[in-house]
């Protein structure tokens, strides 16, 4: 065995890079596999209800169903126009001295902060007055939305990537390859964060393409390594052979036989998107107030740390349990369809 | 047939207590060595070879547990159950204790060589590190005197530089140099007894005859005893002295090399003989064996082999034959499970054709032409 | 000599991949629709000349290619420009907070290392028994859980409630004891730091643990299962001997890829970590360069951390070839 360029997240691969599950492919197939394994069918239950939950935000947004119909914005309003700090870089000769984003407010002591457990505000309001719950409840759109759409960029750069290189080898596979392995050796967070500061302006949106584009690199691997494999196989030659396109080859057989491992990849990388986005935005270049985001909240909570401890623990309980079912998903998916160690 | 054998084995039953069910891999089999001979141990894959050779030295792995039976090895039970004061099957208390077991008895008095050389050396030590490590245990050497052991082993079992070959490691021997080193290995700690599980089967065959060329001079210098597990017939015939053949977990013959060969008892013995390929015989004759064999976690009413058997009568589907002497080979007994010898009396002749049998005459043995390279000279009684 | 050979070797290889980190940056922070001067100059009231003298003190006047150029021969000597904001080299500020940064980055591997290598070779030796259950149900937190948020929970209950511990700032134990007022020799020295890095570490550490646990169970159960450690019984070998030396040995393999492909992790919750403890290291530097858009800043922090994770990721490598004795040095595929 050598150690060359494959090293580098070289783990990614092995993981699930397995041969055996080749015939095991097909969405009814692994829907039956999730429901006999206990891991998988937890991890989709939890999902399934953060999904719901989400699916409810967005409905209730429109509709202020939570907040009981008293106030639309019961979970954007600012208060206080002391509060509003725009941390999007402003366009030349805006002239507003833009303020540090990350941990923007001293604690403020004169600001009523209930402890919660009310009817009204069951988990407490933050320092402006806003439902605490209401804004949780409302963080899932965010979390959920940005983790799946990043995840779909980084799956869709990726596949192309990964096929091609695979499926033409030679300088083709070496050049990409090169290039993917540049991307990867930036640390994530760095790379997303200078691209969208220099590159986009602070926003959601150009944090997710950010992230999908750092994780690009993941998924070109693994669908590298399974053309790779399945390049060699004999219907693969007899396609070729009988002058059927590159590009269908690649579409038709290629890239549906690596279904398993990436199914597999991609909902494990939602949680790390997710964990990814928090930290985004807990350092202010994620979502942008008065958007409710749990990274965020997390950012703003940690001044009043002191006056209401719960502030900065809900946000991050939602973020974990939100991860750990996406985790739980991939795990029990991997168990599921890559036969080579059963627990 | 007079002193005690060297090991003794006793209506041994290994199973598998899995969630879809009991796995009887072993299922009541008996057998002796005794000292000096090479036993064979043979059958297709899944017939519980590897189980019984492994229940031998008490390393079942989960979920596998010895459930009954009792092994004698040099008059001390390696295992045995008797009835306790609450009714209930209980281990004996002259059985040897995991600790005994593992100090006294593996490698020093039973070693083993396991079917891939390939996998069986661990890959980040030495070879020569591994080999001192199992003769310092099992010979109470210090460092250096094993060392020298070693390297006079490796020696010994044709390694070209053992100096510098001790200093290498697995990659870098060949399939059939890695066989020569587990066998140096199993030598080299001084057993009276080595178990062979399938050592050729992943060897190309002009390795195989070598190691087994070996393996004969080696055994006439030292005298060890062999349980040799296989599923060749031709190394059966190259090298054993006394031959069992298992199918589904039982023992359904049991004879002498020749005795087996060329008066085969059982069916399934003679489909194993048929299915190799012989030089008397064109391609066009050699006949598979028909169908799988079934799991060992629901076997077969009757006769294990019935749904096999080219012989099979509506009586073997109800009749669970054990093992009989049916033949006498020079006072060696000749066992066979088979209700078609007349020791059975279960009806067989009476019994009317299975619909749907595999075939339907019984084959006329052609063993009288079968050809034993080598295994003559050594093979047969008179070693004792 | 073959493994001087292969780093050299790794070395080279190398190049192109930092030379490609380069590019990327150096593209990322001078494509933007942000031009640096109006960056700069953070929309102050400005005239024309002032544009042109900063376009022309900073070099910016000229083609992108040129710019390029000049910037990588003067990295060539070491010089990453000079930062803006400081008005300060580049490289100076970055050596200035590299200390911290990589003592937390250490320190959280070996916090790691230590406690997930013995959990997971246990939870492998009980496989499905309830220490098996519950190490994995705490590696599953583990994996699932933002190291900030890990690092607030920390705060809240070790310095908030408790008390025992502070939450912010770092004492360099490399720095002279007589620079903290108060500390009176290295022995103390040495105890602030400890109490100071503790938290930071746990909250850094807790993903890599939790990964590391995973795979070592893994790979445990995987050797467990292997022909040579039924050799090694069927010799018998002692259990312990095996699970400590046998098995062990060929398990650790893989993990120490994992500490190398997991680098770009920890450097990036090294930002995080450092920012909720307020720990004035590389992660805190690269937040003030973008707040300031100090554009030269970013690109050499970004720079050096990328090539902060080719070293470590050239480290583990080597020390792969130097476990595995089936690696071919120097041969590819």
């Amino acid at each position: 065995m050598a150690v060359g360029e494959s090293q580098l997240g070289s783990d990614t691969e092995s993981a699930v890079d397995e041969g055996d599950v080749e015939a095991r492919v097909g969405w009814r197939y692994t829907l039956a596999q999730i429901k006999q394994d206990t891991t998988a069918r937890w991890g989709l239950y939890v999902v399934a209800f953060v999904i719901t939950v989400a699916t409810y935000a967005i409905v209730d947004s429109n509709l202020s169903l939570l907040t009981f119909g008293r106030l639309p914005d019961y979970a954007f309003a600012q208060a206080l126009p002391i509060f509003d700090h725009p941390t999007r870089i402003p366009p030349p000769g805006e002239g507003t001295q833009h303020m540090p984003p990350y941990f923007p407010l001293a604690e403020q002591s004169w600001n009523p902060l209930p402890a919660g457990g009310t009817i009204e505000h069951p988990l407490g309001t933050d320092h402006t007055g806003r439902d605490y719950f209401t804004r949780i409840v409302y963080g899932t759109q965010v979390s959920v939305f940005v983790g799946i759409v990043s995840t779909f960029i980084g799956l869709s750069i990726g596949t192309i990537i990964g096929a091609v290189a695979g499926y033409y080898g030679g300088k083709t596979d070496d050049i990409l390859m090169r290039v993917v392995e540049m991307i990867y050796s930036i640390p994530p967070l760095i790379l997303i964060i200078v691209f969208t500061v220099f590159v986009g302006g602070t926003s959601i949106w150009y944090a997710v393409i950010g992230v999908g584009i750092t994780f690009v690199p993941i998924f070109a691997r693994i669908i590298r390594s399974r053309v790779l494999s399945i390049r060699e196989m004999d219907y693969i030659e007899a396609a070729r052979a009988s002058g059927v396109k590159d590009r269908n080859i690649i579409m038709r057989h290629v890239v549906p036989n690596s279904f398993a491992p990436v199914l597999v990849y991609a909902t494990l990388q939602i949680g790390v998107t997710i964990l990814v986005v928090a930290g985004l935005s807990f350092l202010g270049y994620g979502a942008q107030p008065p958007t409710p985001d749990w990274g965020q909240m997390l950012n703003i909570s940690h001044g009043y740390m002191h006056s209401n401890l719960w502030l900065s623990i809900w946000p991050g309980l939602a973020i974990m349990i939100t991860i750990m079912g996406f985790n739980l998903l991939g795990d029990g998916l991997q168990d599921a369809l890559d036969p080579r160690i059963d627990d | 047939m007079s002193s005690e054998p060297l090991l003794r084995v006793e209506n041994l039953k290994t199973q598998f207590f899995t969630e879809t069910g009991t796995v009887r891999a072993v299922d009541g089999i008996s057998f002796e060595v005794r000292e000096g001979e090479i036993v064979g141990l043979v059958g297709e894959s899944g017939a519980g070879k590897s189980v019984a050779s492994m229940s031998l030295l008490r390393l079942v792995e989960n979920p596998g547990e010895i459930v009954a039976g009792e092994i004698t090895y040099k008059g001390e039970t390696i295992f045995g159950l008797e009835e306790g004061p609450d009714g209930e099957l209980q281990e004996r208390d002259d059985m040897l204790s995991n600790e005994e077991i593992r100090t006294r008895i593996r490698g020093n008095e039973i070693a083993v060589i396991f079917q891939d050389p390939m996998e069986s050396l661990n890959p980040v030590f030495t070879v020569g590190g591994q080999l001192r490590e199992f003769i310092e245990l099992n010979r109470g050497l210090s460092k250096d005197e094993a060392k020298t052991e070693a390297i006079d082993m490796l020696r010994e079992v044709g390694i070209p530089d053992p100096e510098e070959r001790y200093e290498e490691y697995p990659h870098q021997f060949s399939g059939g140099m890695r066989q020569r080193v587990l066998i140096a290995m199993a030598l080299a700690c001084e057993p009276s007894l080595i178990i062979a599980d399938e050592p050729t089967t992943a060897l190309d065959v002009t390795v195989e005859g070598q190691i087994l060329d070996l393996v004969d001079d080696l055994q006439d210098k030292y005298g060890t005893s062999f349980i040799w597990v296989t599923h060749d017939m031709g190394v059966v015939a190259e090298i054993c002295d006394r031959v069992n053949v298992m199918y589904l977990g039982e023992i359904v013959e049991q004879a002498p090399v020749d005795e087996l060969f060329y008066d085969t008892k059982h069916p399934y013995t003679n489909a194993l003989l048929n299915s190799i390929p012989r030089p008397d015989r064109t391609v066009t004759e050699l006949e598979a064996i028909e169908g799988v064999m079934p799991e060992a976690i629901n076997p077969p009413s009757g006769c294990r082999f019935h749904p096999r058997c080219p012989d099979a009568r509506e009586v073997c589907k109800r009749v669970h034959p054990e093992a009989k002497t049916v033949a006498d080979a020079d006072g060696e007994a000749h066992r066979a499970a088979c209700v078609k010898h007349d020791a059975f009396d279960a009806g067989y002749e009476d019994s009317s054709m299975l619909e749907g049998a595999v075939g339907s005459t019984e084959r006329e043995p052609e063993s009288e032409l079968a050809v034993n390279p080598a295994g003559d000279d050594s093979g047969g009684e008179g070693r004792e | 000599m073959k493994l001087l050979k292969y780093t050299i070797y790794r070395l080279l290889q190398a190049i192109p991949v930092l030379i490609g980190i380069s590019v990327i940056t150096f593209l990322l922070a001078n494509l933007g629709p942000g031009d640096p001067v109006s960056l700069m100059l953070q929309g102050q009231e400005h005239s024309e000349e002032l544009v042109r003298a900063i376009e022309q003190r900073y070099g910016l006047d000229r083609p992108l290619h040129e710019r390029y150029i000049t910037y990588m021969s003067g990295l060539l000597e070491g010089d990453l420009g000079q930062s803006i904001y400081y008005q300060r080299p580049v490289s100076a500020l970055i050596l200035d907070r590299l200390g911290p940064t990589l003592l937390l980055v250490l320190s959280a591997y070996a916090f790691a290392l230590v406690t997930a290598i013995p959990l997971g070779v246990v939870a492998a030796n009980r496989r499905n028994e309830p220490t098996d259950h519950a190490s994995r149900v705490a590696a599953l937190f583990g994996v699932s859980t933002p190291s900030f948020w890990i690092g607030i929970v920390l705060i809240l209950i070790f310095a908030v409630k408790l008390g025992w511990l502070p939450s912010s700032g770092l004492y360099y134990p490399w720095r002279p004891p007589s620079s903290y007022p108060g500390i009176n020799g290295h022995l103390e020295l040495y105890y602030e730091t400890a109490r100071h890095l503790l938290l930071p570490m746990i909250a850094l550490g807790t993903l890599q643990m939790a990964t590391i646990m995973r795979v070592e169970r893994t790979q445990m159960i995987e050797s467990l299962q292997g022909e040579y450690v039924k050799l090694a019984r069927a010799y018998g070998v002692p259990e312990r001997t095996i699970l400590r030396k046998h098995a062990f040995q060929v398990a650790q393999l893989p993990i120490i890829t994992i500490v190398g492909a997991n680098l770009s992790t920890a450097i990036g919750g090294a930002v995080l970590t450092e920012t909720v403890f307020n720990i004035n290291g590389m992660g805190q530097l690269f937040i003030e360069a973008i707040q300031q858009n100090d554009y030269q800043l970013v690109m050499g922090i970004t720079m050096m951390l990328g090539f902060l994770f080719v070293v470590g990721v050239i480290i583990t490598d080597i020390s792969y070839a130097y476990v595995d004795p089936r690696v071919t040095y120097g041969e590819r595929d």
